[in-house]
């Protein structure tokens, strides 16, 4: 046992590194491909690493699926929390909201696309990034109706009128944007429409 | 607009940014506001569990079971129930 010190330290950090490029790798592959195509084996090729590497970071598929889910419903709900923070717009909330989808696009279409097939712990990362959006929804609204600026309706029909809208860009984005980004082309005139719907 | 990245919390992932999203308002502490109480203290599990539910059926009207079961799902990802799997 030469050199007790630093050597755990690297390891950690290999480890650590190689758990980065499967998760990165494992983006890629979905955005190209979809869940269905996202094996443990593609995953691995794709970052030139043994098969077995996978599982001594992800004891199983569903664990490193779930996790990919759960890296973009962090880095898409840390966005829009510091996108809209303070007292955002019903308008900034949009915006902050495209944002962060138009970020992840490729691979957050393909969660939606394919949610029913995902584990559970991956659909509910939707779930819970969706109830951010409709949070942060409620809150502009309320501060909007308070100066009679807005329509008086139900908030929760708010939020769900403004996912359904936008899942169904997503979930069809390879119609309403061949080839490109559903949200860089539809975004600002989706958002432009549901303020219309709102607003007195 | 600030284009920092928060904290978000270790028991449901709520991103954490204003001081009352942390637990007992204290910016170092590593649950939020719901999860734990105000000395920073992770509540029950099944506390945790029902609060984390009525916000996916306040904000989204979903059923409440059918929230309790995402819920669920959600907290044994998180690094605060780990050891509960
Ligand atoms: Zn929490």
């Amino acid at each position: 046992m030469a050199l007790p010190g630093p050597l755990p330290t690297q390891r950690t950090r290999q480890r650590e590194a190689t758990r980065r490029r499967l998760i990165e790798a494992g983006l890629r592959v979905v955005a190209d491909g979809g869940f269905a195509g996202a094996s443990t084996a593609a995953i691995a090729r794709a970052t030139g690493k043994a098969h077995g590497t996978v599982f001594v970071h992800f004891p199983t598929r569903d664990a490193l699926v779930a996790e990919l889910v759960a890296e973009v419903g962090r880095t898409m709900s840390a966005q829009l929390a510091a996108a809209a923070s303070g007292e955002p717009s019903l308008g900034a909330v949009l915006e902050a909201h495209l944002a962060a989808l138009a970020a992840h696009e490729a691979v957050y279409a393909r969660v939606l696309a394919e949610a029913s097939t995902l584990p559970q712990a991956a659909r509910a990362q939707v779930l819970a990034l969706q109830s951010g959006i409709a949070f942060r929804l409620r809150a502009a609204w309320s501060r909007e109706r308070a100066r009679g600026a807005v329509r008086d309706l139900d908030p929760v029909a708010l939020g769900n009128m403004w996912i359904a809208l936008t899942n169904h860009y997503l979930m069809n984005r390879d119609l309403f944007a061949p080839g490109g980004s559903v949200i860089t082309k539809c975004g600002a005139a989706l958002a432009t429409q549901f303020l219309d719907l709102v607003r007195t | 607009m600030g284009t920092e990245l928060c904290r978000s919390c270790g028991s449901c992932g709520f991103p954490m940014r204003n001081p009352d999203d942390f637990a007992g308002g204290d910016p170092d502490a590593a649950y939020c506001s719901t999860c734990a109480d105000a000395s920073g203290a992770l509540r029950p599990f099944d506390v945790v569990l029902q609060a984390n539910a009525e916000y996916l059926v306040r904000e989204q009207g979903i059923d409440l079971r059918a929230a309790r079961s995402m819920a669920n799902a959600l907290l044994a990802s998180m690094p605060a129930w780990q050891e509960r799997r």
